[in-house]
């Protein structure tokens, strides 16, 4: 492979390796940014807002959508990433891509304006359901991997390609269990969505990582059936073990196995940008420096601190 | 009957509005003058308990290092509301800091900490330095400031005296009565309106604030991410309520005052956060200025 992490660090810039795979991933819609490698970014969270703006290295990072305004002011923080030329993507939690009913227009309306406003090449939401008959679960749920369950994810993710002007990047969730009903295994169920929505692949290694582990299997073989060329970006995440289960809390530090996973992914192929995901608890600065680094280390970009 | 005081309502109260108004423009400019600063004083390299003097005085100062020391877990709160010392002194500490820390190994009440001998020298130390650096509101000019006060007692006096011989005179008094309000409005205005900072010093404040806005708690900051000296500069730029963001149960234990840092009034005055950022008495004196209109009323000034 010629995207190998070499150990060492590569030199900033060349779009040489993973270029040509991502420019045919992303070769669907807009080919803004593609091609580009970003390399290790960060969530970009209000809460460590003035640690992420002081990051040297940075070219990305991704930022919930539902917290930014289509149209009023940007967070601050934000704005100083923007005018520093960072790629900041839109990250959706609330669209409910997986549910029943089609995604609500003005929930569509509000990520496209958000992407436009940020001027991302691309957005991204996950394969999950957070409200059903109405009611919001506040969490993102898993769907039965069943035939009924793409169908219905598709139609939402076509509904919500028609307002955006770049390409969607696709999440699969963590879940702690499975649906009696599957019919379909993980990575059929993600590339037959895939497949038929043009869609990238947003691959959270933690989530390969907590889902295998919990059913006792092994997570490089979920990575050996995905289409690790349609991967537009990495999460990468910590999580904790409670009581037999392992968490993928967000809240803990990334722990070595995820971070080896990592290692596993660069080395069938490397994804063009990995970012670390930290959503509470946040550690001192210098924790944090060491988990991008760590994940620099894993994936053989440069570091960005 | 006879005018009270062989002055006619009307008259009266033409002269005190105007006498009010007088005081409160005066003191303004007297203000201005006194409160200039040097112009090119910097801010900028300034640390966060100078920047929290500048702010909101003595108490933000102690706070804002109370908040450094607290984010780099040196001290903590113990049984009775007080200050103990819970791990080692950070490196490169302020005076103020090892004042505050050495008072924690006495135990003090976390309260009395801004009575407490070695910080109120501490704390003088560092306002003196501010001072001299033309940023900070010298003790002197502030007490001549204030002098106005005194101007505003007499106007309340001499209301107060009016209308008890307009009543006992037979007069109605009516007009008279809100003028005097406001003239103890005004008093207090200039007596409670403490600031530190000079105007120049306050120009560059809001750049800095700026710079730091990741710090305001409507962030909701994670102090351990941004250490000692965020969590120091927080409660500098953003006021005491960053203790609360920060560690709640410290700050409750502690008995944090919630001291706003606007440079201006001390937090629990209300009018603070309106000010226009110069002239610290004008809101107070604008307000006054508005009561002109009851001079229109004829023959009702005791």
């Amino acid at each position: 492979m010629a995207d190998q992490p070499a150990g060492g660090h590569a030199p900033a810039g060349p779009a040489t390796a993973a270029g040509p795979a991502t420019a045919a991933a992303a070769g669907a819609a807009s080919a803004k940014g593609a091609g580009a490698e970003y390399g290790v970014g960060i969530g970009w969270r209000p809460e460590i807002a003035g640690f992420v703006t002081e990051l040297p290295g940075l070219r990305f990072a991704e930022v919930v959508a539902e917290s930014v305004h289509a149209h009023g002011e940007l967070p601050s923080g934000l704005e100083a990433l923007l005018a520093r030329g960072v790629t900041v993507i839109p990250h959706g939690v609330r669209l409910s891509l997986g549910g029943a009913e089609p995604v609500p227009g003005d929930r569509i309306e509000h990520f496209a304006a958000v992407a436009e406003r940020l001027a991302a090449p691309l957005v991204s939401e996950h394969i999950a359901f957070v409200r059903a008959g109405g009611i919001e679960a506040g969490h993102l749920l898993p769907l039965p991997r069943t035939r009924e369950a793409v169908d219905a994810v598709t139609a939402n993710v076509r509904r919500v390609q028609r307002s955006l002007s770049v390409p969607i990047a696709l999440e699969p969730i963590a879940a702690l269990f499975d649906w009696p009903d599957d019919e379909l295994t993980e990575a059929q169920f993600i590339t037959e969505i895939l497949d038929r929505t043009g869609a990238l692949l947003l691959l959270d290694v933690a989530n390969v990582y907590a889902n295998a582990r919990n059913r006792g299997t092994d997570p490089e073989e979920l990575l050996d059936q995905l289409p690790l060329d349609r991967v537009a970006y990495s999460h990468v995440a910590g999580g904790a073990e409670h009581q037999g289960l392992y968490h993928d809390t967000h809240t803990d530090a990334v722990p070595q196995p995820v971070l080896d996973l990592v290692a596993a992914l660069c080395a069938r192929h490397r994804p063009p940008a990995l970012m670390l995901e930290r959503d509470g608890d946040y550690p001192p600065a210098a924790d944090l420096r060491i988990e991008l680094d760590a994940i620099a280390k894993a994936s053989g970009y440069p570091a960005v601190t | 009957m006879n005018d009270t005081w062989g002055i006619p309502g009307p008259t009266f109260l033409i002269y005190y509005i105007t006498a009010m108004v007088l005081v409160a423009v005066l003191a303004w400019f007297h203000r201005k003058a006194l409160f200039r600063g040097i112009r090119f004083a910097r801010v900028d390299q300034l640390g966060p308990q100078q920047i929290a003097y500048l702010n909101g005085g003595p108490k933000l100062a102690v706070y804002s290092a109370m908040g450094g020391l607290r984010a780099a877990d040196a001290i903590g709160t113990g049984p009775g509301r007080t200050l103990v010392q819970t791990g080692p002194l950070p490196s490169g500490v302020t005076p103020l800091d090892s004042a505050i820390y050495n008072a924690a190994a006495r135990g003090l009440r976390a309260r009395d900490v801004f009575t407490d001998q070695s910080v109120v020298s501490a704390v003088e130390q560092l306002s003196d330095h501010l001072e001299q650096s033309g940023v900070a509101i010298g003790a002197a000019k502030l007490r001549e400031a204030r002098a106005w006060a005194l101007a505003g007692i007499a106007l309340v006096l001499i209301g107060v005296a009016r209308i008890i011989d307009g009543v006992a005179n037979g007069k109605p008094v009516g007009f008279l009565i809100p003028l005097v309000f406001f003239a103890v409005i005004l008093t207090i205005a200039l007596y409670t309106r403490k600031r530190w900072a000079t105007d120049a010093a306050r120009r560059h404040m809001r750049s800095l604030r700026d710079q730091n806005r990741h710090l305001s708690p409507s962030q909701s900051p994670s102090f351990a991410t941004y250490g000692a000296t965020g969590a120091a500069m927080g409660v500098a730029l953003w006021g005491s309520s960053s203790l609360y963001t920060m560690d709640p149960a410290f700050a409750a234990e502690a008995e944090v005052q919630r001291i706003a840092a606007t440079g201006g009034a001390t937090g629990s005055v209300g009018g603070g956060g309106s000010d226009g950022g110069s002239g610290s008495s004008c809101s107070g004196s604008s307000s006054c200025g508005g009561g002109g209109g009851c001079g229109g009323g004829g023959g009702c000034g005791g």
